[in-house]
């Protein structure tokens, strides 16, 4: 009979893109706790973050070292939890027309992969030809509708021939065909044979439709393309559905690094209904885009108050991007949270779905942009960009766990464990109190919304004015039930003038923002720039520069 | 910082802990040189063929174009994608001979790819070939010592190598002369656009920079398009990038380096970015194993010697980090988040 030892300590490791992280977890007693975590700019030595971590340990309470038997020298050892990034793959994205690969475009702007976009209204064929033979493009997705539209007839047999040509001379290519394009005649001509359905590298999916449908089949096709190994992104959404499992919340994933982001909503089960996740992850939500062009710079401007330029910030974020862990203080960190509003607004663009939901209880930040900003900031960023009415308690996966947890396989082993360090994994940052329809009449100004109370008074009573964002100190572990009540009716999640909601506190405390759904910044930059650096001077306390 | 941190700091800054920060390698061997093919492009070097230093090995397309052709082949042999075609010149017309490759074909009739003009693109450093995959790219495999920087700028190119100014130097328009001829010259921290443009006119074969902004790289992006598209086309030339785009010195160690190799045979290549050195007389240097750079913050450029890590540390804008100490010269120790630092190996 096997006698299966169960580990007292392990190693968390997630490898991204920027930052290696690594967490010490423990079983001290009958629960896992969380002992330490470090961090690292990405290729950094796990052992020596793992042995740091240990030595740390020993120092800090050596009688719980001993215990646990964790020793610097013998770190290394450790069993692990290892969730490790790839590289971005790029995709070739193929339509007969440009609105076929707009189409196309959309869905696969849902993906993990990078995406480059070529029609033959666009490009011509040498250069659609070299884009697929390109070495860094892994997969084609080309389609057409069933049958093909009035714009694509003129051009379809020549992508068909062209994506045929392409699989013959780079077998290695994987092909997603969305809709009839390998029964055309001239893509025989182009592979050398008739399309039977056999190749291992092409795979075929839903045609394109005259009516925007569930994107999901195709999405799932792509994102199946993907090596296998566990991707922090991928593996978070697995323990972020254990995670609403075990705590009984619906939850809320938002998550950028260096190469893309995850946003990602789970809700626990029901009855016998097990818990259920929608989540999108994009290479659209890059910090920084890998190409620095003038869009993605006006894109980050727009959220400075600076008075860089547009060479200048594009000297800035071409260096973070080579180096997203430079300068990561002073004026460094508000460009770095400039750049993850700009990726955030990206991130929200292509998750309009996730966006509609209603208000989940808690949300979650994760990420290297987030890990070191101020609470305040996190939170300003986080309700600049995510403009959903009503209240969430906002959190924080400070030590990089969710990717590591996740790549446990056994879904009831991965919910025990995320059930002892539900404590642990989530730093509180505070509440987001998102009210909406309280503009009023814009030409007036600011003026008198109406009062927020915290318990019956207990913890004060605010005064609201229109367009605000307010900070409410509300200490973590602190929990108390906020009464809003408005001159006019208004919107937190459903329409009123009166609203109570249950609040919690955090190193931010309670965020109440007032301010446009969507946010509506003014359009003269000296203006906006005003406007920022108002809500900013709360964010970013003492401006220390 | 409490007490109790300071003690964990002091145990662990026994152990190196360099291991934290970013890892710069000096010198790599051997390397893959990559170089990109177009449709079109016709290789002139097969796999496993050594080739030599400026030995030409792509023919590349200039202004190219598609093409469609009929009556390719044969009925028993029709042609694949990837493969040569050429047409001589018609009996009627002016037209003269035409030549391309085959892309793929459609109805009956193939698209080509062609271009008007051809020129030839040569080795920059002698290797064997890996790969040939026409259309996309030749790999070439160098045992020679590689400098790795961030990023290339047009090139392949080669010559020797001239040291123009100092680490910390900023090389101007009316410093560029033609002494400089045939020559990569090491332009110290920045270059401006006017200088780059002269470089060029003069005859300067690459240029090696520490930083060079975002604007200037573009402006020069698009001088080599207009170039290349003139009637002559332009010689070689390259610009390898060491560091980013903000300005900064180059660091000590890549300066010792180029002051070691100064006068000797070099080449810049693209893919990936790096300054190759072929002569394996030449002895480089290699940088102290305790020896740190700043490469980011308001110490950028700087350098030091690691005296341990120094834990979380709280830094301007309200921002908690992970700090080393670093000495510079004989002054004590200042803590820098580990982020701002590299070390070189």
């Amino acid at each position: 009979m096997h006698r299966v030892t169960v580990p007292r300590a392990l190693l968390a490791i997630d490898a991204g893109a920027a930052t290696t992280s690594v967490a010490l977890l423990g079983r001290p007693g009958p629960r896992w706790r969380l002992l330490g975590s470090l961090s690292a700019p990405a290729g950094a030595d796990v052992d020596a973050l793992g042995w740091i971590l240990a030595a740390r340990l020993a120092v800090a309470d050596a009688r719980l070292a001993g215990d646990l038997e964790i020793a610097a020298d013998e770190a290394h050892r450790l069993p692990r939890l290892e969730a490790r990034s790839r590289p971005v793959a790029t995709l070739a994205v193929l339509g007969a027309s440009r609105r076929a690969v707009g189409l196309l475009e959309a869905v696969a702007a849902r993906t993990p992969w990078r995406i480059r976009t070529a029609s033959p209204e666009t490009h011509d064929p040498r250069e659609m030809t070299d884009l697929a033979l390109r070495p860094e493009v892994t997969a084609v997705l080309v389609g057409a509708g069933d049958p093909p539209g009035p714009d694509e007839r003129g051009w379809l047999d020549d992508l068909a021939g062209l994506v045929g040509a392409a699989t013959r001379r780079r077998p290695d290519l994987r092909v997603v065909l969305a809709g009839p394009v390998a029964s055309r005649n001239a893509w025989a001509e182009g592979a050398g044979r008739p399309y039977d359905g056999t190749h291992e590298h092409i795979v075929e999916a839903p045609p394109l439709g005259v009516r925007s449908g569930p994107d999901e089949p195709l999405r799932e096709i792509l994102e199946g393309l993907l090596p296998a190994a566990p991707d922090p992104r991928q593996t978070a959404v697995r323990t972020l559905l254990s995670l609403a499992d075990a705590l009984d919340r619906k939850l809320e994933l938002i998550d950028i690094g260096l190469d893309g982001g995850l946003r990602a909503i789970a809700s626990p089960g029901i009855a016998d209904q097990g818990p259920a996740a929608v989540s999108v992850r994009t290479a659209q939500a890059a910090l920084v885009p890998t190409e620095i062009d003038d869009a993605a710079v006006d894109a980050v401007l727009a959220w400075t108050t600076g008075s860089l330029d547009r060479h200048r910030m594009g000297d800035r974020l071409l260096d973070l991007r080579g180096q997203p862990w430079a300068e990561a203080s002073g004026e460094g960190a508000r460009l770095r949270l400039a750049a993850t509003r700009a990726a955030l607004a990206r991130l929200a663009a292509v998750t309009t779905d996730i966006g509609a939901m209603p208000s989940p209880d808690v949300t979650i930040v994760s990420g290297g942009a987030f890990a070191i900003a101020p609470p305040r900031a996190v939170a300003l960023a986080v309700a600049d960009t995510i403009r959903r009415p009503g209240a969430t308690q906002l959190a924080i996966d400070h030590a990089r766990l969710l990717g590591p947890i996740g790549t446990i396989e056994d879904p009831d082993e991965r919910r025990a464990l995320v059930a002892d360090l539900a404590d642990d994994l989530l730093a509180p940052v505070g509440s987001l109190l998102v009210v909406a329809g309280v503009g009023g009449n814009r030409r007036s100004g600011p003026h008198a919304a109406g009062k927020l109370v915290l318990d019956g008074d207990q913890h004060g009573r605010y005064d609201l004015t229109t367009g605000e964002v307010a900070f409410v100190d509300l200490a973590p572990g602190d929990q108390a039930l906020a009464t809003l009540d408005f001159k006019d009716a208004v919107r937190v999640g459903h329409r009123a003038k009166r609203v109570t909601v249950q609040v919690s506190g955090g190193v931010a405390g309670l965020t109440v923002d007032l301010r446009d759904v969507p946010l509506r910044l003014p359009e003269r930059r000296d203006r906006r720039r005003a406007a920022l650096a108002a809500w900013g001077e709360l964010a970013w306390p003492g401006d220390e520069r | 910082m409490t007490a109790a941190n300071a003690t964990v700091d002091a145990e662990v800054a026994d152990r190196a802990g360099m291991e934290l920060l970013a890892r710069r390698p000096l010198l790599v061997s051997p390397i893959d040189m990559l170089f990109p093919l177009q449709p079109g492009d016709r290789p002139l070097v097969k796999a496993g063929e050594a080739v030599g230093r400026a030995q030409p090995i792509v023919e590349q397309v200039r202004e190219p174009r598609t093409i469609v052709v009929n009556g390719v082949g044969t009925a028993e042999e029709p042609g694949a994608p990837g493969e040569r075609w050429a047409a001589g010149p018609r009996a009627r017309g002016n037209e003269s001979a035409v030549e391309g490759e085959l892309l793929f074909r459609s109805n009956g009739r193939w698209r080509v790819a062609s271009g008007e003009r051809a020129e030839t693109l040569e080795a920059p450093s002698a290797g064997v070939v890996e790969d040939v995959q026409p259309g996309s790219r030749i790999t070439i495999r160098s045992v020679a010592n590689a400098i790795p920087g961030r990023m290339t700028l047009a090139g392949p190119t080669w010559g020797r190598l001239q040291v123009a100014t100092g680490a910390d130097g900023e090389l101007r328009a009316q410093h560029v002369d033609v002494g400089a001829a045939g020559a990569i010259i090491v332009a110290g921290a920045r270059m401006d656009a006017e200088a780059l443009t002269r470089a060029r006119a003069v005859g300067v074969r690459g240029v090696i920079v520490a930083a060079l902004g975002i604007k200037e790289q573009r402006d020069f992006l698009a001088s080599e398009r207009r170039g290349r598209a003139a009637v002559h086309g332009l010689p070689p030339f390259g610009i390898l990038v060491l560091d980013g785009a903000a300005r900064r010195p180059i660091a000590s160690p890549l300066m010792t380096l180029f002051e070691a190799i100064d006068g000797g045979l070099v080449a810049i290549i693209g893919n990936p970015p790096a300054l190759l050195v072929d002569d394996p007389s030449i002895k480089l240097p290699a940088a102290a194993p305790d020896l740190v750079r700043v490469r980011s913050g308001p110490l950028a450029g700087a350098e030091g010697t690691w005296a341990g890590l120094a834990g979380p540390r709280r830094f301007p804008a309200g921002v908690t980090l992970e700090a080393a100490f670093v000495r510079f010269g004989g002054r004590p120790p200042v803590a820098i988040p580990i982020g701002d630092l590299e070390r070189f190996a």
